[in-house]
């Protein structure tokens, strides 16, 4: 199988700091893939190459077999890689519903006069748009939140919103940025067999950033870890947990 | 799962949807009963009347900017002087019509957008946004002054009697209606695009820029749209004041006039179409109505402001909100 994404000798520095330094991993679709590390190992740094907010300063990156670096953020989302922050994406003051609708930006369709003028084709476009998101936002029990402006949500509440808003387009990639900061147990477990479901049935492939050891470990195929921006170890869950020098580099253990 | 218990209890979305698509009627009432003015209003009262029109698209026009966008831009002045001086310019040396140098005021205001939005585009934001952007209607209004061979500088230039397709807007009245047909379009037209997937982009980009580019949206091209398009409608408004005044001069695109618009955006509400309107009602109607009391108007015009801002800081607006949902825009037309 071809991988849906591949790094080669990924590099990013900025101005003496070496933020990563020649990463190279491929990531497949259908497949959950964790990035973990100490703090400043460079796994932020690392989405942001890829999703095209920082650029590399060497090394490529392929989706699809094509390469992406370089590209724009809106155009490298338009491929079929979307993301979520770490601090939260959403937009405060809209509400979940509009958050969802923005998501969905790109498959409205309508042009600027049809817009303006209120045409039938634009009118019944966003209608249909409208229809899409709530259907989206039921498809999570979120549907009655719809109206809610998201800065009133919990926690929980906005990172599921974000999901939703992630999901719209069904991306081919999507780049989780610590999916389970801030939630309750319970939510972290339904943010789990969310993720798997994602992964499992709809095929999609998962990159996701974490702290919590314990989640990565039940709940991804794969591991990276990352350590002072180089990659020190790549596998399986059970075989990354017996390795040496990520006990020492991201456990603390001696 | 505890944290999905909403603080509203929820509704029927389709029962809600339904009885606002309902209220939202009376937005197509109010222009209706604004045809009845010239029957009740003396002369004076008819041009505050249109000044109000012209004052609520300028307020419309740069709440695109500072309330959906949400950038610190003041080149408003720039914008309005601009669609004046364009309008008395075609009009009285190339006896271009009046609804036709309207348009080209449209399109002049937008340019002056076009050139706004790209200090924002490089990058320069906050107060240096709002100093460039400032210095740009200063600039604008020296261009006025000292390009005397044609503008008249300081003398101002005066505007020969404009018509609308062979009608003489001869007097107030005349003026009143085509300003309340051009406004209530461009309302309109800015109301329709604010609530479509443009206008979302649009407040999208004020909320978090960096997450508006990760779903697919091309930041800098509705950055560019904002400007563009308050520049337009300020162009407009601008032609309209060329109109009302019937000459125009350079000390009415001053700095002073600058503020005076971003105080009708605050008092009336930022982001809001209904509260630009709201805004410019009462900072045109308040200043005429202190005039009775002579030496302290503008103490009383800063009060309001402060009262205003202080106990109702989303604007009056707000008020309205208490009173009825409808009166709470959202981005999107159902």
């Amino acid at each position: 199988m071809d991988p849906l994404l591949k790094l080669e000798g990924l590099s990013v520095h900025f101005s003496g700091l070496k933020a990563l330094t020649n990463v190279s991993f491929d990531a497949y679709a259908g497949e959950v893939r964790a990035i973990i590390g100490p703090n400043g190992a460079g796994k932020t740094t690392l989405f942001n190459a890829i999703s095209g907010y920082s650029q590399p300063t060497a090394g490529a990156i392929y989706f699809k077999g094509e390469a992406i670096h370089g590209l724009t953020p809106h155009d490298i989302s338009i491929k079929g890689v979307r993301r979520t922050f770490q601090n939260g994406g959403l937009f405060p003051e809209l509400t979940a519903l509009e958050n969802i609708l923005a998501g969905l930006h790109t498959q409205i369709i309508g042009g600027f006069f049809g817009v303006i003028l209120g045409s039938r084709a634009a009118r019944e476009a966003e209608r249909e748009g409208i229809a899409r998101a709530r259907s989206l936002l039921d498809l999570m029990d979120l549907e009655f939140l719809a109206d809610q402006e998201v800065k009133d949500l919990s926690g929980g509440q906005q990172r599921m919103v974000e999901i939703v808003r992630t999901l719209a387009t069904e991306p081919p990639l999507l780049l989780l940025d610590e999916p389970f900061v801030g939630l309750s147990p319970p939510m972290r477990t339904r943010m789990m067999e969310i993720i798997r479901k994602l992964a499992g049935e709809e095929g999609i492939g998962i990159l996701l950033v974490e702290h919590a050891i314990d989640l990565v470990m039940s709940s991804s195929d794969v591991i990276v870890v990352l350590s002072s921006g180089e990659k020190i170890a790549e596998g399986k869950p059970e075989q990354v947990r017996e390795n040496r020098e990520v006990l020492e580099a991201y456990l603390g253990y001696a | 799962m505890n944290e999905q218990t909403s603080p509203n209890p929820p509704s029927n979305p389709k029962e809600v949807v339904a009885s606002m698509t309902r209220m939202r009627r009376i937005f197509y009432v109010l222009p209706v009963i604004a045809l009845a003015i010239p029957f009740v209003a003396n002369e004076y009262l008819q041009f505050m009347a249109n000044a109000i029109l012209v004052y609520s698209l300028v307020t419309v026009g740069f709440n695109v900017v500072i309330g959906n966008l949400g950038q610190l831009a003041f080149a408003n002045t720039a914008f309005f002087g601009l669609g004046a001086y364009t309008t008395a310019i075609l009009m009285v040396y190339a006896g271009m019509p009046y609804m036709l140098a309207v348009v080209a005021a449209a399109v002049v205001g937008g340019l002056g957008g076009f050139l706004a939005s790209v200090t924002a585009l490089r990058g320069i934001r906050l107060y240096y946004l709002a100093i460039i952007t400032l210095a740009f209607g200063e600039l604008m209004r020296w261009t006025y002054l000292h390009a005397d061979g044609i503008t008249h500088g300081s003398d101002g230039l005066l505007m020969p009697q404009p018509s609308f397709f062979g009608i003489a807007m001869e007097n107030e009245t005349v003026k009143f209606y085509v300003f309340l047909l051009i406004t209530v379009v461009l309302i309109k037209a800015t109301s329709n695009l604010m609530r479509s997937r443009f206008g979302r982009a649009i407040v999208a980009i004020r909320d978090n820029e960096a997450a508006t580019a990760s779903l697919g949206i091309h930041t800098a091209r509705y950055i560019i749209l904002a400007f563009v398009w308050s520049g337009a409608v300020v162009g407009v408004a601008g032609a309209m004041f060329a109109a009302l005044t019937e000459r125009v001069f350079p000390e009415s695109f001053s700095l002073t006039e600058v503020i005076v618009h971003f105080a009708m955006v605050l008092v009336g509400g930022t982001g809001s179409i209904i509260g630009s309107v709201l805004g410019a009602i009462t900072l045109t109607a308040l200043p005429e109505y202190f005039r009775q009391f002579p030496g302290m108007e503008e103490l009383f015009f800063g009060i309001v402001i402060v009262c205003v801002l202080l106990f109702l800081p989303k604007g009056l607006v707000s008020l309205l909100r208490r009173v009825s949902p409808v009166f709470n825009e959202r981005y999107y037309r159902d």
